[in-house]
């Protein structure tokens, strides 16, 4: 495969992408034509594309569907379920036909082969319709035309269009099957016979086309020859073209003035011009958008932005030593210099995040299409819905690995959750059931909430399945959160019979490591009849923190400053080392020593240093040596040697080269409270 | 190239710690450093020293003497780290090992190496890939340095970190 395939390989693939979003929108709003000429658009771009590099099946393949839809832009066909149907098909199909696996490609033909088969039944069977809708009486055909539309088109190739293999009468050809269409070869500049080149173009057209189009599909049909050509479309504000036929007659022979031709044929329908012009301006309304969407983004290899922000890690990281060093030189001028170049590297910092952020809302048209076909195939009527996840931005490395987790809840919800409409009605809710999925930012977590109005999960069922299962022991006494944590364990799924979707007893616990994974949580929360919520919550970042320096047995240690409540100095009298238990502020909370746990020797202090963090709602209290300030901390990886030391999430390099270990204050409390 | 690797295959890298001496395929030494500080990790098992900044990295050290069963390194002037690359569960991974001092790089040929003693030896022998005499008077065991951090020795790893912590 060349340069050029690939690159169109990776054009395709996003337009295929662009497809299934539109194919979603038209499945929920059937009607919005808007939508009809966008897919047809990019089913148009798609098949010059494929035809251009040479993917001859996929080109034949889009070339059906761009048939059908032709039919369903021109109101020849309803889109109906059956359409969207064969569209997502389609889809599926084009992922694998581009795909730079060609095993891949050959394994999906037959599948091509089918489609294309009902595609163009589909095809076949609306000409038979139109022939008879041309049938009936004129008076049908009067009412139509007051939507119909009229160009002029002026077609003038350049004399060297042969050369590229263009057969202007192909075009004219195609031009004629989108409607009413009346050709006038101009054949003046045809020179004389000794001086003709026959490899030349001379012959340039007039040509006067009416019917249900618009100005791009007539621009569509040039839209490989436009470089090559002198070319005018122009809406004529006039109707009832082929009733003129004494100035078609007239045309014949004599070259067409677009100024002239309107005054000749205008006929009143002012009202009518008027809303056509605003539907035009709607029209390129869009068009703009969408020109400036393209123009302000451009394409970067991923391993591009990982490599800028492990330089803008180390750049931090250097600010921080010339920070240190400019405060033992007593010079204005660097001091100036250095706070300059700490407030560039802030900005920088932040601008890089931004750049590796992208928004949730790059899953959700899988999550929909899985919705979607879920929903089809085991008959339940589901919207699915988002929240905040246009505005929510993540990591792109976490949104990679947010996708099979989020995808085995929606089945899940899908097949165990939500009920079917009968069902539903009887409960007396509305027949459609409802999975929201909603994102949100809190602190420096990112929660994702995906909230189902199904049956819910009855405590009482898990407990008992636990038990039978042999994961709790049947006197075991435990909480509804700490049942519904059940769930996540290996080999549990209360599912009575075990389906195509889940049920196997394999998914909440891989859902569970995969969110671990990226240093997140998940949990369930959930009522009987109303609904299931399942909260994923995922650090913001996981390279850079702003962090709370602090030091416990003469080593540095980072707090995230996101989980810091407040700082108390404490006298030691005050508390009370047997119940471990401090009072602050006129409120009894818990606390750690850290010091006394890491080492287990307890120090003699009069006063202590209290951190107090938030912990499941709850404050929690985590003593210290000694507090020593502010810190924008690059999170490091201590590696998979430490990975049973999960309350340590990383080390951060200090200015003078040393390393203080970034503790997760959550992960801590967690450990030290089940000891 | 080839010439190259071969000459590291043959290469060995041998280092002391206590009165014995060891060493390593100098293919899997990327650096001798200097002793620095090093920043422990809480609740970690005890041969796991901690970890330091390699220019602007996070490096994993571990006691090596620990490792094999000796008393804890000693800090002096000739102890030094081994920075090693070796595969854990068919991932590299660079990690820093402690030596009381470093040798001279060894050339070993395959016949000269003597197969690992099976008996009789006081510290661990399953990470011995060999042994070699050194002018005929000193006996080098020369270690494999991948099996020192094979995933049975990870899970070993963290059965003796709860161990840890209940003695602490």
């Amino acid at each position: 495969m060349d340069n050029f395939q690939k690159r169109f390989l990776e054009e395709a693939i996003d337009l295929i992408n662009d497809l299934e979003k539109a194919s979603l929108a038209l499945d929920a709003n059937q009607s919005d034509k808007g939508i009809i000429e966008e897919i047809f658009r990019i089913m148009h771009s798609l098949k010059g594309g494929s035809a251009m590099f040479g993917f001859v099946k996929a080109d034949h393949f889009t070339h059906n569907l761009e048939s059908v839809f032709d039919l369903v832009r021109k109101g020849k066909i309803p889109v109906d379920d059956n359409i969207i149907t064969i569209t997502f098909s389609s889809i599926d199909l084009l992922k694998a036909l581009f795909n730079e696996n060609e095993d891949l490609a050959e394994s999906v033909l037959p599948d091509v082969e089918k489609l294309v088969v009902v595609m163009k039944n589909i095809v076949g069977a609306t000409a038979v319709n139109t022939g008879s809708i041309a049938a009936k009486p004129a008076a049908n055909q009067n009412e139509t035309i007051g939507k119909r539309k009229c160009f002029y088109v002026l077609f003038k190739p350049q004399a060297s269009l042969f050369k590229n293999g263009t057969n202007p009468l192909y075009l004219t050809d195609e031009l004629c099957s989108l409607g009413t269409c009346f050709v006038f070869p101009r054949l003046n500049e045809i020179p004389a016979w000794a001086s003709m080149d026959p490899t030349s173009a001379y012959i340039w057209w007039d040509i006067l086309i009416e019917g249900d189009i618009s100005h791009d599909q007539v621009k569509d049909v040039f839209i490989f020859v436009e470089d090559y050509c002198q070319l005018k479309i122009e809406e004529l504000k006039v109707s009832g073209l082929s009733q003129k036929t004494e100035l078609l007659e007239k045309y014949k022979t004599q070259a067409i003035n677009v100024e002239t031709l309107t005054i000749e044929l205008a006929s009143n329908k002012e009202q009518e011009t008027e809303d056509t012009n605003k539907q035009r301006k709607v029209v390129n309304g869009i068009k703009n958008l969408k020109e400036i969407n393209n123009n302000n983004s451009i394409r970067v290899d991923s391993s591009k932005i990982d490599k800028m922000m492990n330089l803008v890690s180390e750049l931090i990281t250097t600010q921080a030593r010339l920070s240190l060093f400019s405060e033992t030189i007593d010079s204005p001028e660097l001091s100036a210099v250095t706070e300059n170049m700490q407030k560039l590297s802030k900005q920088l910092r932040d601008t890089a995040f931004s750049i590796s952020l992208i928004p949730l809302q790059h899953l959700v048209t899988r999550f929909q299409r899985l919705v979607r076909d879920v929903a089809a195939e085991i008959k339940k009527d589901v919207a699915f819905e988002t929240e905040g996840t246009e505005t929510t931005e993540l990591d792109r490395s976490i949104i990679d690995s947010l996708n099979e987790p989020i995808m085995h809840i929606l089945r899940n919800s899908l097949d165990h959750g939500l009920e079917t409409s009968e069902e539903r009605v009887r409960k007396g809710k509305s027949p459609q059931g409802k999975i929201l999925m909603k994102a949100f930012y809190s602190g420096t977590y990112v929660y994702i909430q995906l909230i189902d109005d199904g049956a819910g999960i009855d405590p009482e069922r898990i407990r008992a399945k636990a038990v039978a299962n042999g994961i709790i022991s049947a006197d075991a006494v435990l909480t509804q959160k700490e049942i519904y944590n059940l769930v996540f364990m290996a080999g549990f799924s209360t599912a009575a019979v075990v389906t195509d979707l889940s049920g196997r007893g394999v998914g909440m616990d891989v859902v569970r490591r995969k969110i671990t994974d990226i240093r997140g949580e998940v949990e369930i929360d959930s009522k009987v009849d109303v609904g299931t919520t399942i909260t994923i919550k995922i650090p913001l970042t996981l390279s850079i923190v702003d962090g709370l320096l602090v030091e416990i047995d003469s080593h540095n240690f980072i707090f995230p400053l996101s989980s810091v409540d407040k700082i108390y100095a404490v006298d030691h009298k005050q508390m009370s080392d047997f119940s471990q238990l401090v009072t602050l502020e006129g409120e009894r909370i818990p606390y750690y020593n850290l010091s006394y746990e890491f080492t287990g020797v307890a120090k003699e202090v009069d006063v202590e240093q209290i951190v107090v963090v938030r912990f499941e709602n709850q404050k929690v209290g985590i003593v210290i040596d000694k507090v020593l300030g502010e810190y924008q901390a690059v999170l490091k990886p201590l590696g998979k040697l430490y990975r049973n030391q999960d309350f340590i999430s990383g080390a951060s390099i200090l200015g003078d080269g040393s390393l203080a270990l970034v503790a997760d204050p959550n992960k801590i409390i967690k450990k030290f409270a089940n000891n | 190239m080839s010439t190259d690797n071969k000459k590291n295959l043959n290469s060995f890298l041998s280092f002391k710690l206590g009165d014995e001496i060891y060493a390593a395929n100098v293919s899997k030494v990327l650096n001798i450093l200097e002793m620095v500080k090093i920043t422990p990790v809480p609740k970690s098992p005890s041969y796991m020293k901690g970890v330091i900044n390699l220019r602007g990295t996070v490096l994993p050290v571990i006691d090596t003497r620990i490792k094999f069963g000796m008393s804890a390194t000693e800090f002096k002037t000739n102890t030094c780290i081994l920075v090693l690359d070796v595969i854990v569960d068919n991932e590299s991974l660079m990690v820093g090992a402690l030596a009381d001092s470093v040798q001279e790089v060894l050339e070993i040929a395959p016949e000269q190496i003597l197969p690992p003693p099976n008996i009789g030896s006081k510290f661990r022998t399953e990470f011995i890939s060999g042994m070699f005499k050194l002018n005929d008077e000193q006996f080098i065991m020369l270690l494999d340095m991948d099996k020192i951090f094979t995933s049975d020795e990870l899970s070993h790893m963290a059965e003796s970190s709860t161990l840890d912590a209940v003695l602490e």
